[in-house]
Formats: structure tokens, C-alpha cells, sequence
């Protein structure tokens, strides 16, 4: 080819490529969907038109019609400016604008064009959009102006739409009051678990709580860069694996919170018990099982209100409702006060409900464990390992003194005490923290009474 | 019906007070004169000579990499200038720009697309400029100077990508940059990490590295200071540069392709400018398809607390990042590329060969291409292993494997020469003997005067290399895998450091032979090492603590 025709088929070329770009950034996903909308709201107002009898409101609202459907295309945002954040989200969902539908309502059925549902309830007339935008309640990717990228569904977008009751996660970040609040049910049913089965034991929120594992505080900001992709790739939902999509809708902080209530966690994370990759072995998590005692609602639901946990979102202080000061119940005697102050603290997280049956430790001594033998298979040894238990408080209680249980409450036992059962095998983790400057002195001896009440009583006669 | 006479209506334009006072000269007659005045008479083409000889217009001797750069070049000043439109160099803003860019700014993303890969294509095209212009010998004199602002530019070229990488503080920015300006603390004597620096009085704030970030981590000064730089300050030198590069090669008459019998040089209008347009044209069209194909990426926002892994540098650089694992940071990241760009503007200089300017000459230049062709291939050998090769905790993941896999822990490392305690064998042993052993590697070729049989010695040095091998075996110290990574590695040292020069550069003057065997020397402590390091986790041959000076 001579260089005359390459010229003319590389300008060519370049001016095709060009429009080709063009098209590209024209025929962006929002187009077609506010298209929609506006025909479809300029057919509602029509026909509105011709139910009208005076002929000088019908043209008048004729002439409404035709502004709808001749209404601009354009990118539509809320500017949030307490949060700086921009949600693009009404580019596509125009029916939840204010500018173009001031009503927020209409018929229309279908996502994007449909309005917000439950607009005349107190809950969202509480939260104008103007405001509130979308994102700070739904989460999802304001900025973007694609399907997948808004509701982040994408890499590296890591708070993805909070899907079905998980938005009551939303109410957790403002309201101190949320279990009060008519809409956040399930995230309330969520807290309520949480301390009933004694996740408060090891796991702080804001302070309050444990120290034995991590605060769970900002738990909905964790970056997935701090959760190994092979922990994660193990989680499973309802039996299943999660697709192996990085980072999307099913790689999330839900399902990640979630894979640890109905899986068992030493599944997510079973580290080196072995040392086959380490120069040490490491105990799989020592988060106990819960799979026996939560059901999937229980587990969505304690995902719900840990979805609330946040801390990196800059919430103002104006947006905030306080807690209404916590009073505990009166207690007829102090056996009772005990039994609450057992829930209270979370010692069901490693004791068991009612302190019936202490939880795995892994490699620690526990019931039902046989003899260490060097040469036993790994599996073997691996069963024997989980069979490792947190001590029974009733079987234990009995051979203690009232001023001995509260001693040995307020200091603990500390990490390096554990006493393995397969000597090569990891140190058990979990321990028992000191809490003598957590719980206070007479909640300290009621405990131990209602402990001392449910003891086993030696029958040997010694 | 008046006829429409299109000539006249042309000549009468073109005679027009307005026409003739923007462009010079008349009516195009296609004439030599016409040519040479569409040179002369232009500002921007007059760059050129107006006349080239054929050799210098072939595509398969210049590759067109030069001026692909330079065409490169601009595209990345127009995307530039236009994305300055957009964007606001501070943490806050920075990040929200690039999402909006992407789905807000008409043609946004495409702007940034361009931009980013232009800028990766430009590395590109700016090494096999560089690997043309060695091959065909047209650095000799009188072109020594313009392949050291060649050299320079190459540099700058690199550290603009480098600069531009930080911008869309994203997680990926952040750490690629957090990677790259943590090996300028380790500098001798300038960074507080590097040899003697403490010695010296440096602190982490401030030292070169502070200097470089404008804080002790990277931040808002450092945001802004690259921003300056990439925007401002090294775009103004590179343009000085290219001015003067431009400038040396129309004065060094503009080819280095030798004269042939019987030429007839051609006229630059058309030849030569035809087919800089097309390269350009070409090249412009690459980067748009690919910018609508491929979008650039973008991670989640910067986060100073959150390290990602692995954190990885921008692909050009992961070459030197894989060299960390074989090297204290003020070798990997501060001598060895110290020593690429000066030993490349010292190319020159030392090579006194006079044959094999303007043509490729693989015989009559064997050792120069050998060398110079192995260092690039080692520069992208280590890129593919770093960039391909390396997974979470930076260990090693083959291309196909997943990263969901786990890997063991690595081998517990040792040093050969250190301080009691440190290394297996005393230090105060060590320094002398390496100090002899480099010595003699350095000064042997050229001692030996007679030419050694290059079989005959290299059968000889592999034979006591498997027979150590063999007792290394034999005492159950080494596997058969370490066995071959040993014959490999010290086999090709002792070839390209030591048979190679024996052979061709004995003869050299003492400067030149000595600076030449410090650059070739050098080349092969990366092969030795990477050995040593892979197959027998030997993490130092020489440790002195006391001064942070490893080996």
C-alpha cells in the first residue's frame, strides 16, 4: 500500500475511532433508563389531560406532558454536604427525584423507574433525600452512574448496596436508640442475640465488652485487604461456597460476618494446627461454633446490626440520636442478679448458655479426649485437639469457696496457663481475661453465688 | 451554466494577502526547491535536515521508535493538560476526580485511558529506542553525548510515570509509590536507612527520602509535590532535553547509517516526514482502540493503614522491587540503578570498537550486543518474575497458580561472612576475601594475555563446579534442583563475566577495561546472588551491622 493510501486510511481510522469513543461515552446505561421515565411520566400526565374537561387546564397540562417528555438528559445528583458526598443514584431511579417527580410518587412498578417505597411512613419522611441522600442509608457506590458500579457490585467498591433487612444496619450508625425504633426489628433481634449468646465476652463494641478478641466497633469498615482471600474463599451460605467474584456482592463484610455464625468459624480459618507452613503451629479460630445454636434469621439478623458498625463514614454529631441511659432491672435476690450478670458480660461466649457446657478450645483439655499418643493419625489427633473444652462451670464450681470464685473471676487466667493436650500441638487460644476492673464488687458476688447455686454437688461423701 | 474552475479558485486563495502572509511560498509545485522550502520554511519541521539518505528511512533499521516516543510524547501532553482540567492534587479530592472522570467528564475515562497507556507504551517504545540505537552502534562518536541525554531522557521518562502513578491516590498508588520512594531512605550516607547515613546525622525526617515525599510517609505534601513534578517540573526538562536531543541529531547529520557508493539522498518532504506521520498515526490509533478496550485501573481509596498484598511497584520498576529480595534496599534500589544509567551514558566511552556504526553487526560487535542485550533481558527478567511471579506475602506464585493457595512460611535465611553471632564464618575473613576474589575477577581477563580456549576453560570451570556440586550431593548438603541452579548460574557468570571479556576486551586500555568490568562485574553479582538466595537461602555473603552494610 503507498503512503498516500495509508494516510488516508490511518486519518480515516483515527476519526472512526474517535466517533467510536464517542458512541461509547454517549450510550452510557442511564440513558435509556431516564428515557423511560420521562415517557412513561409524560404518558401518566397525559392522560390526566384527557380525563380533564376544561379545555384551558387540559392544554395546560398537555403542555406539562411535553416538558416531561422533553425534560433534559442529564446526570441528577443529591449533594449530601454533611457527609460530602454526591449520590448519582436519581440519574437512573428519576422517580425518587425531587426536581423531576416533587411528589416522590408514582405507579410505576419496575426498578429504576418505580418511587421509594413506604414514602408517606415516618421512617423516611424522617430522612428528606435532600438530606440524607441515598447511600447513607443503602450504601453502594453514590459517584457511579453504572448498574454494577453503583450498586457496587464491583472490585474494589467495598460497601456494596446493604441488601434486604441488613439496612437496618443503617439505623445502628446514628441511632443510640435503634431497639426502640419501629423499622429496625431485626437489627434490635441482632443485638439482643449478639449478648445473649455472649459475643460482648470477647468482642468489644466501643468499649464495652471483652478484650479477648477484636473490637467490633468499626467491624463494617474492615478493608477485605485484612481477610486472607483463602479464609474468605472457604466461607459458605447455606452450604454453599460463594462465587469466586473478589470484592463484589457476594465477597462482602456481610457474608463475611455471617460466614462466621453459620459456618464453623475453624472452618473459615483453620490455620496451621500442624505446622505444615509454619515453623510454629496456630490453632484454627478460637471463635466458638455457633452453627448449633443460631439459625440463618439469627445470623442475618446479628449481620444486620453489625452492618452498622462504622466509624470511617464521619457521621456529623447533629445526625446522631443518644441511647436513653441503660437501667437494669431489679433483682428479687442475688442468685438472680448473678444469672444477669453471667449474661451481661458475655461469659456465655466461652461457658456456654447458662454456663451449661464450656465451649471448644481447641487443644486444650476436655471431656471425652483420649490418651495422647504420639503415634495416633492426624486425624486422630485433630479430632481429639477439637475436643478441647473451656472448663463446665458445674462440674468445677463445687471444689471452690465463694471467696476463692471471686478471686479467681477478678484475675483470670492468663494465656500461658493452658495446659495442652497434644504437647506439639498450638497453645489454646482464648483465655479467661482479669475482670476485676469490668465487673463490679457486688455484681462480682452475686455472680459467684448464682455460679455456687448451680454447682454439682459432691455426692461422694468427701 | 458557469463552470466551477476548483485550480483557480485554489490559485486565488493561495495568492491571497492572508494565505501568503501565514505560509511561505506559493503555489505547491512539487519542485526540490518546494521541498526543501517545506522544511525550512516551517518552524516545527525544520528540526529535520532537508535532505536523508535512504538507509536512515527504513523501518527495519530505525524501527520508528524514536520518533513513536516523541509522538507518544505529545498525546501525553494533550490527555495531560486536558485531565489538569479535572483534576485537584489533594487527598481529598483527588480520588473523587478519578471517579468522576470516569463517570461523569465526557470522553473522561477516555482521556484517562489514553493517558495511562501512553504513558506504559512510552516506557515501552522509549527502551527500544534505546536497544535500536545500541544495536546499530549509533552512539559512537560523534553521538556519545545525545545517547547520555538519551540515557537521561529514559530516566526522566520512567520517573514521569513514576510521579503520574501516585495521582489517582488509590490503594494501588499509594503503595506502588510507598515502594518506590522507601528505597531513597536507603541511600548511602543521603538516607537515613542507607549505609553511614546515621553516621552522617540522617533522621526519617530528613533525609532524602522526606525531601522526596515532603513528610515521613506518603501524604498530602507528597500528593502535591508529584503532582508538581509530573505536571511542571520534569515535563519543562524533558522538553529542554528532547530539544537538544533533537537538536545533536539534525547537527550529528541526523543518521549514523554509513554512506553507501553511489547514493542519491532523498528529500525529507515527503519521505521521511510521510512516514513519521504514519508511526504517529498508527501509534495514536493503538492507544485509542486500547483506551476504549481496556479501562485503567482504579482501586479502592488511598489508606495509609491498610497495606495491600502484596504491594508492588509500577510494573517498569518491579524489576528492581524483585531485586530487593536478593539485595539490602541501597543496592537494589539505589546502587544498581545508579549504576544502569551511568554505566549506560558510559557506554560510549568505553567502547572503543570502531566498527558497526549505522548497521546491525552481530560478529563484529559479539561481546558489546551480548552484554548490553543480557542486561536488558535480566532488567525484564526480573520484571516478569515480580510482576507475574510474586503473590501474597511477595513469595512465590507460578502465573497459573491461584493466590488462594497458601504457601509456606519462606526458609530461614543465613549470611556466609559476619559478625560472631550473624554469619557462619568471621567477618574479619570475609571482607579480604571477597575483596580478592572480586579483584582478581576483575583484573584476571586482562592479566591472562593469551587468549584462553573458551571450551576448553569453560568445560574445565563447569567440571569443578559439578564436582563441588557432586560433593555437595554426596554429603546430603544439596538437592539435585540446587545442584543445577548452581551450574546455571555460576556457568553463565563465568561465561558472561569472565571467558567473554578474557576474550575480547583484554586488549582495552586499564581505564576502560576497569570500568567495563566493574559494570559487567556488577551484572553478574545479580545473577550470583539471585542463586544464592533462591537455592540456598543465603540471605548475605557479607554482614557489617554496625554501619547497616550488607552484601
Amino acid at each position: 500500500m503507498s503512503y498516500r493510501k495509508l494516510f488516508y486510511a490511518f486519518n480515516a481510522a483515527m476519526l472512526a475511532v474517535f466517533v467510536w469513543a464517542l458512541a461509547v461515552d454517549f450510550f452510557v446505561e442511564w440513558r435509556p433508563y431516564q428515557a423511560t421515565y420521562y415517557k412513561m411520566a409524560a404518558e401518566v400526565i397525559e392522560k390526566r389531560a384527557a380525563a380533564e374537561k376544561d379545555p384551558k387546564k387540559a392544554a395546560d397540562i398537555k403542555a406539562e406532558a411535553r416538558a416531561m417528555r422533553h425534560s433534559p438528559m442529564e446526570i441528577k445528583q443529591i449533594i449530601v454536604g454533611d457527609l460530602g458526598r454526591f449520590d448519582r443514584c436519581v440519574t437512573c431511579h428519576v422517580g425518587m427525584d425531587e426536581y423531576t417527580n416533587p411528589s416522590l410518587k408514582n405507579d410505576f412498578k419496575e426498578n429504576p423507574y418505580k418511587s421509594h417505597p413506604k414514602i408517606d411512613e415516618s421512617l423516611v419522611k424522617a430522612h428528606p433525600f435532600t438530606k440524607f441522600g441515598c447511600t447513607s442509608c443503602h450504601s453502594g457506590q453514590g459517584l457511579a452512574t453504572t448498574k454494577e458500579a453503583a450498586h457496587g457490585w464491583v472490585k474494589h467498591w467495598e460497601k456494596p448496596m446493604l441488601k434486604g433487612d441488613h439496612i437496618q444496619g443503617a439505623c445502628v450508625k446514628c441511632h443510640g436508640d435503634f431497639e426502640n425504633l419501629k423499622g429496625a426489628e431485626v437489627a434490635a433481634k441482632g443485638k439482643k442475640l449478639f449478648n445473649q449468646h455472649g459475643c460482648q465476652g470477647c468482642h468489644a463494641i466501643n468499649g464495652w465488652g471483652g478484650v479477648v478478641s477484636v473490637e467490633l466497633g468499626d467491624i463494617a469498615d474492615k478493608p477485605f485487604e485484612r481477610i486472607a482471600g483463602f479464609n474468605f474463599k472457604r466461607v459458605r451460605i447455606d452450604g454453599k461456597e460463594l462465587p469466586d467474584e473478589h470484592h463484589n456482592s457476594h465477597w462482602n463484610i456481610q457474608n463475611w460476618i455471617r460466614g462466621h455464625l453459620v459456618n464453623d468459624p475453624a472452618h473459615n480459618t483453620p490455620n496451621d494446627p500442624f505446622a505444615k507452613l509454619n515453623a510454629e503451629p496456630i490453632a484454627p479460630s478460637g471463635m466458638p461454633d455457633f452453627t448449633k445454636e443460631l439459625s440463618r434469621e439469627d445470623a442475618d439478623a446479628i449481620t444486620a446490626y453489625l452492618s452498622g458498625m462504622t466509624k470511617e463514614e464521619m457521621i456529623p454529631y447533629r445526625w446522631h440520636v443518644p441511647a436513653p441511659p441503660a437501667r437494669e432491672p431489679a433483682f428479687a435476690d442475688s442468685k438472680s442478679h448473678g444469672h444477669f450478670v453471667f449474661q451481661k458480660y458475655g461469659c456465655a461466649g466461652c461457658h456456654g448458655m447458662d454456663a451449661k457446657q464450656g465451649r471448644r478450645r481447641f487443644n486444650a483439655l476436655g471431656a471425652g479426649q483420649k490418651e495422647y499418643d504420639e503415634k495416633m493419625a492426624e486425624k486422630d489427633l485433630f479430632d481429639n485437639m477439637q475436643l478441647g473444652a473451656e472448663p463446665t462451670l458445674p462440674d468445677l464450681m463445687g471444689t471452690y469457696t465463694h471467696e476463692e470464685l471471686v478471686k479467681k473471676i477478678s484475675g483470670g487466667v492468663p494465656a500461658t496457663d493452658a495446659k495442652k493436650w497434644n504437647p506439639k500441638g498450638p497453645m489454646p487460644m482464648i483465655y479467661m481475661p482479669a475482670w476485676k476492673d469490668k465487673i463490679s464488687k457486688k455484681e462480682l458476688d452475686d455472680l459467684a453465688t448464682w455460679l455456687l447455686s448451680i454447682a454439682k454437688k459432691d455426692e461422694s461423701g468427701f | 451554466m458557469p463552470t466551477l474552475d476548483i485550480e483557480k479558485i485554489k490559485k486565488e486563495i493561495i495568492d491571497s494577502q492572508i494565505w501568503r502572509s501565514v505560509f511561505r511560498g506559493g503555489v505547491w509545485k512539487d519542485t526540490p526547491r518546494d521541498r526543501a522550502g517545506h522544511i525550512i520554511g516551517n518552524v516545527w519541521l525544520h528540526l529535520h535536515p532537508v535532505k536523508v539518505r535512504p538507509r536512515a528511512l527504513s523501518w527495519l533499521y530505525s524501527w520508528g521508535m524514536g520518533g513513536i516516543s516523541f509522538a507518544l510524547y505529545l498525546s501525553l501532553t494533550l490527555t495531560g493538560v486536558a485531565l489538569m482540567f479535572y483534576y485537584r492534587p489533594t487527598i481529598g479530592l483527588a480520588y473523587r476526580d478519578i471517579k468522576d472522570l470516569e463517570f461523569a467528564v465526557t470522553l473522561g475515562m477516555f482521556l484517562r485511558n489514553a493517558h495511562r497507556w501512553a504513558a506504559q507504551a512510552m516506557v515501552v517504545a522509549v527502551i527500544a529506542h534505546m536497544v535500536r540505537v545500541f544495536l546499530t552502534g549509533a552512539y559512537k562518536k560523534p553521538r556519545e553525548f545525545n545517547w547520555g541525554i538519551g540515557v537521561l531522557l529514559l530516566t526522566l521518562t520512567l520517573f514521569l510515570s513514576f510521579t503520574g502513578y501516585l495521582l489517582p491516590w488509590d490503594q494501588l498508588a499509594i503503595w506502588a509509590v510507598t515502594v518506590g520512594t522507601n528505597m531513597a531512605g536507603a541511600t548511602p550516607i543521603l538516607g537515613n536507612e542507607g549505609p553511614l547515613g546515621s553516621l552522617v546525622g540522617m533522621r526519617i525526617n530528613n533525609d532524602v527520602r522526606f525531601t522526596l515525599l515532603g513528610g515521613t510517609m506518603v501524604g498530602e505534601n507528597t500528593l502535591l509535590r508529584f503532582y508538581v513534578m509530573h505536571c511542571v517540573a520534569v515535563p519543562l526538562v524533558v522538553g529542554i532535553l528532547l530539544i537538544l536531543h533533537f537538536w545533536r541529531i539534525r547537527k550529528d547529520s541526523f543518521s549514523a547509517a554509513p554512506y553507501q557508493a553511489n547514493e542519491e539522498k532523498l528529500d525529507v518532504w515527503p519521505h521521511l516526514v510521510k512516514r513519521e506521520y504514519i508511526a504517529a498515526a498508527a501509534t495514536t490509533l493503538f492507544i485509542m482502540v486500547w483506551s476504549i478496550l481496556q479501562n485503567a485501573p482504579l482501586e479502592a481509596i488511598a489508606n495509609p493503614n491498610v497495606t495491600t498484598n502484596p504491594s508492588k511497584a509500577p510494573w517498569y520498576f518491579v524489576g528492581l522491587q524483585e531485586l530487593l529480595v536478593y539485595f539490602d534496599p541501597w543496592i537494589a534500589g539505589v546502587v544498581m540503578p545508579g549504576l544502569i544509567i551511568v554505566g549506560l551514558i558510559a557506554i560510549p566511552y568505553i567502547d572503543t570498537n570502531p566498527k558497526g556504526v549505522g548497521y546491525y553487526a552481530w560478529k563484529e560487535r559479539s561481546f558489546a550486543n551480548t552484554l548490553f542485550l543480557l542486561g536488558v533481558v535480566m532488567w525484564f527478567a526480573l520484571i516478569f518474575i515480580g510482576y507475574a511471579c510474586r503473590g501474597p506475602n511477595y513469595a512465590w506464585y507460578w502465573p497459573w497458580e491461584s493466590w488462594y493457595g497458601l504457601k509456606a512460611a519462606p526458609p530461614a535465611t543465613w549470611s556466609v561472612f559476619g559478625p560472631k553471632g550473624v554469619g557462619a564464618l568471621p567477618m574479619l575473613l570475609g571482607i579480604p576475601l571477597l575483596g580478592a576474589v572480586s579483584g582478581a575477577w576483575m583484573l584476571l581477563p586482562k592479566l591472562i594475555q593469551k587468549e584462553l580456549n573458551g571450551k576448553k576453560t569453560m568445560g574445565a570451570f563447569l567440571g569443578l563446579v559439578a564436582l563441588l556440586a557432586a560433593a555437595g550431593m554426596a554429603m546430603g548438603k544439596m538437592g539435585p534442583v540446587q545442584g543445577a541452579f548452581l551450574l546455571f548460574f555460576t556457568g553463565s557468570s563465568f561465561y558472561f563475566g569472565f571467558v567473554l571479556p578474557q576474550r575480547h576486551i583484554r586488549a582495552l586500555d586499564w581505564p576502560r577495561y576497569l570500568v567495563t568490568m566493574v559494570l559487567v562485574v556488577s551484572t553478574m553479582s545479580v545473577l550470583l546472588k539471585m542463586c544464592a538466595r533462591l537455592a540456598f537461602n543465603i540471605k548475605y555473603v557479607l554482614t557489617i551491622p554496625s554501619i547497616s552494610m550488607n552484601i
